[in-house]
C-alpha cells in the first residue's frame, strides 16, 4: 500500500460509452441520469471535444491548492495519492472552489446542509486493494490505475512508441504534477485542457505565510521601540515639569 | 444628557417611538432583512443568493468581509497612533474609531453566519488547523482581534457599572494592560487586513492581470488604512452633525493630513507593481474590468487626492465628508472588483448578486450603523457638547404635535 497510486486515461482510446460515469454514480448512490458538466452528483462526466471524449474529475493532484486552503483541514493529500474530503470537518467556506486551478470541486448548492463534492479516486476500495470504480469499469482499458512511478512509465512508453501522440503527458508536471495523467493525439488546449505552470500552487501562499514570524517579531517590536520612546519622552517632560515646580515653590518659599 | 434639561421635554414625557424617515427606513431594511435571512437559512444558496460553483464567493465575501474588515482598519491605525506613538492630539477620536472597528468586526462575524455553509461550525478553527491555510491564519487573526477590540471598548461600558470598587478595579487592570492591548491589535491587523488579500493568491490564472498580483497583500494592506481612517472622518462627521458632539473641524481636516499622503503610497506601490507584473497593457484595453479598474482608481486615488490638496476642501467639514466618501466608495469598488469583477472573464460566469444578498448585508451594516449611533448616544465615545442642541432639528423633534405620529 505505500506506493502512490494514478490513473492513467488515453484520450485515444475512450469509445464514449459513459461506463465510468455510471459505474461512479452506481458506487455513490447518486441517480443514474447522464450529466453534461460536472455536479455534486457527478463526479466524472465524459465531454466531447474535436471529435474526441475526455473524462473530467478531480486530478487529486500531488501539492494540492485545495488542501492547502482548506482553513479545518478536511481536505488532505492521502500518503495512497487521492485527496480526501472529511466532510464531518468542513464548514462549508468555499475557499478550495476558488483555490483549484482544474475548477473541479463542486458545491451542494441546492441542500440546506451543503457539503463540497469530488472525485477522491474511490480512496476507500483503493485502500482495500481494489482499483478505483470508473477504471474498473472501462471496458476498452481507456483508464487504467495502478502505482504512480509505473503509471508514468506506462503513459511515457505510448507518447515514445506511437507517434500519434501529442508529445505531453497532461498530469506529469501540471501545478506541480497530478495523480492523473492524461494522453492524446490533439494537443491538448484544443481539448479544454488548462496550461498550468509546474509550480505548485500553495507555494503561492507559502511564501505570504512565512513573513508571519517576521512581520510579528519585526513589527512587534518596532512599534514597542517606538512606544518606548514617546514614553520616555513623555516621563521626561513630567519630570521636568515636577522639577521646575518644585523649584519655583522654594522660590516662592525663599521669598 | 442635556436632552433632560430641554423644556420641550416636559410634555413629552410617556410617548411611544416617533416616526421617522430614517426610522422607516431602518424598518424596511431589516424586514427585507429578515426575509433574506429566512430564505438563505430555510430554503438555502440556491434560494437566497446566485452563487455558482464558478464564483463561489460573492457579494457576502466581497461587501461583507473584506470591505467590512478593511474598513474597520481606523480602529487599530488610530489606537497604534495616540497610545504607541504618544500623537495625543488624535485622542478625542480614538473611541470612535476603535467603536466603528468592534461594530465592524462584529458585522463581519454576523456575516459568516450566513456566509458560510455550515455556520453552525464556525468554531472548527479554534480546534482543528492547517497551518499551511491562509484563511486559517485570517480568521484567527480574526478572532484574536475581536476580543482585542472588544477590550479596548470596554472601559465605554464599564464606566456605566454603578459599583465603584468593580469599576475601577476593571478599569486600572484595563490600563495596566492597554499598550500590550494595543501593540498586538496592530500586529493582528496588519497581518489579517495583507492576509485578506493573499487568499487571493492562490487564484492566479483565474484573476484579471489587473488584480492578481504576488503583492496583493501589500496592497490590501495600504488601502485598508486610508480606507478605514477615511470611514472614521465620516462617523465623526456624521455625529456632529445630527448628535451632540463636538469634534474641533480642525481634528478632521488633520485627519485628512494622513489620508492624502497614505493614498499617494498606495498609488505609486500599485503603479510600480502593475507595470512590474507585465499588466500595463491592459490598463488602456477597452473591456468592461478596465472601465471599472479606472472607476476604482478614480474614486480612491485620483479624486481623493486633487480634492484634499485643496485647501478650501480640508478645511470644509462638508466637503470632507464628501472627500471621504470618495475614498471609501473607491475602496468598496477595488474589493467587490477582486471579488467579482475579476474572476468574470476566466469563469465565464456573469455575477450579478441576488437582491437578497443584498438585502441582508445591507441589513447587517445597518444594525452596526444604528448601534454606533445608540452607543454615542449613551456612551463616552466621543466629547458632548452640553451647550448645543440636540441637533439641527432639535427644536422640531422635540414637539411631538409636529412630527410624532401619536
Amino acid at each position: 500500500m505505500a506506493t502512490t497510486r494514478a490513473i492513467l486515461i488515453d484520450i485515444t482510446k475512450c469509445i464514449g460509452c459513459r461506463s465510468c460515469e455510471q459505474a461512479c454514480k452506481q458506487i455513490h448512490g447518486f441517480p443514474p441520469e447522464t450529466e453534461q458538466k460536472l455536479s455534486p452528483t457527478a463526479l466524472t462526466v465524459v465531454e466531447e471535444r474535436e471529435g474526441r471524449f475526455v473524462r473530467r474529475m478531480c486530478m487529486n493532484c500531488q501539492d494540492p491548492a485545495c488542501a492547502s486552503a482548506c482553513l479545518v483541514g478536511a481536505l488532505r493529500k492521502t500518503a495512497l495519492g487521492p485527496v480526501t474530503y472529511d466532510s464531518s470537518r468542513c464548514i462549508g467556506c468555499r475557499y478550495c472552489i476558488v483555490a483549484c486551478p482544474f475548477n473541479v470541486p463542486r458545491y451542494e448548492w441546492t441542500k440546506l446542509v451543503p457539503f463540497v463534492k469530488k472525485c477522491d479516486m474511490c480512496y476507500d476500495r483503493q485502500v482495500q486493494g481494489q482499483l478505483p470504480a470508473c477504471v474498473e469499469a472501462c471496458p476498452v482499458q481507456a483508464s487504467i490505475a495502478g502505482g504512480r512511478d509505473e503509471i508514468l512509465e506506462e503513459a511515457q512508453r505510448r507518447v515514445l512508441l506511437d507517434p500519434k501522440y501529442v508529445k505531453h503527458i497532461y498530469g506529469s508536471e501540471e501545478a506541480g504534477g497530478t495523480s492523473l495523467f492524461f494522453i492524446s493525439d490533439v494537443p491538448f488546449e484544443k481539448l479544454g485542457f488548462q496550461s498550468l505552470s509546474p509550480q505548485p500552487m500553495p507555494v503561492l501562499t507559502a511564501n505570504a505565510l512565512g513573513d508571519v514570524p517576521t512581520v510579528v517579531l519585526i513589527g512587534g517590536s518596532f512599534l514597542a521601540g517606538l512606544y518606548w520612546i514617546t514614553n520616555r519622552r513623555k516621563q521626561v517632560v513630567w519630570a521636568e515639569a515636577r522639577e521646575t515646580a518644585t523649584r519655583t515653590g522654594k522660590d516662592t518659599e525663599r521669598s | 444628557m442635556s436632552r433632560l434639561s430641554l423644556p420641550t421635554d416636559l410634555y413629552a414625557e410617556p410617548r411611544l417611538p416617533r416616526v421617522t424617515l430614517w426610522r422607516v427606513i431602518v424598518a424596511i431594511i431589516f424586514g427585507a432583512g429578515c426575509y433574506a435571512a429566512y430564505a438563505r437559512f430555510a430554503l438555502g444558496f440556491q434560494q437566497s443568493t446566485n452563487l455558482v460553483d464558478a464564483q463561489p464567493w460573492g457579494l457576502w465575501v466581497g461587501l461583507g468581509t473584506l470591505c467590512g474588515v478593511g474598513i474597520s482598519a481606523g480602529g487599530f491605525a488610530l489606537a497604534a497612533a495616540v497610545y504607541l506613538l504618544g500623537l495625543e492630539r488624535y485622542r478625542p477620536v480614538v473611541r470612535a474609531a476603535v467603536l466603528l472597528s468592534f461594530l465592524g468586526y462584529l458585522s463581519v462575524i454576523v456575516g459568516m453566519m450566513y456566509e458560510l455553509g455550515l455556520p453552525w461550525r464556525i468554531w472548527h478553527p479554534i480546534v482543528m488547523w492547517n497551518r499551511r491555510s491562509v484563511l486559517f491564519e485570517v480568521s484567527w487573526c480574526v478572532m484574536l482581534y475581536t476580543t482585542v477590540l472588544t477590550f479596548e471598548f470596554s472601559p465605554a461600558l464599564v464606566e456605566r457599572i454603578p459599583w465603584a470598587r468593580p469599576r475601577n478595579l476593571y478599569l486600572r487592570f484595563h490600563h495596566e494592560i492597554l499598550v500590550a492591548l494595543v501593540l498586538s491589535g496592530a500586529v493582528l491587523s496588519s497581518l489579517h487586513q495583507s492576509f485578506l488579500g493573499g487568499l487571493y493568491l492562490l487564484a492566479q490564472g483565474k484573476l484579471d492581470p489587473l488584480w492578481y498580483s504576488a503583492s496583493l497583500p501589500t496592497l490590501f494592506y495600504l488601502s485598508a488604512v486610508p480606507a478605514g481612517l477615511a470611514a472614521t472622518i465620516m462617523a465623526v462627521y456624521l455625529c456632529n452633525r445630527s448628535m451632540n458632539t463636538s469634534i474641533q473641524p480642525a481634528m478632521l481636516a488633520e485627519l485628512s493630513h494622513v489620508v492624502a499622503p497614505l493614498l499617494y503610497v498606495y498609488a505609486l506601490f500599485r503603479g510600480i507593481d502593475l507595470v512590474t507584473h507585465g499588466s500595463a497593457p491592459y490598463l488602456w484595453m477597452w473591456r468592461e474590468e478596465t472601465g471599472l479598474f479606472w472607476l476604482e482608481i478614480v474614486l480612491f486615488v485620483i479624486a481623493p487626492v486633487l480634492l484634499l490638496s485643496q485647501e478650501r476642501i480640508r478645511n470644509n467639514t462638508f466637503h470632507l465628508y464628501v472627500t471621504c466618501s470618495l475614498v471609501v466608495m473607491g475602496f468598496v469598488t477595488n474589493r467587490l472588483n477582486v471579488a467579482i469583477t475579476a474572476f468574470e472573464r476566466t469563469s465565464g460566469f456573469h455575477y450579478v448578486p441576488k437582491w437578497t444578498e443584498f438585502a441582508l448585508t445591507l441589513a447587517t451594516v445597518t444594525a452596526a450603523i444604528v448601534a454606533f449611533h445608540y452607543a454615542v448616544k449613551y456612551l463616552e465615545i466621543l466629547p458632548k457638547n452640553p451647550t448645543r442642541k440636540n441637533n439641527r432639528l432639535a427644536d422640531l423633534r422635540n414637539v411631538p404635535q409636529l412630527v410624532g405620529a401619536n
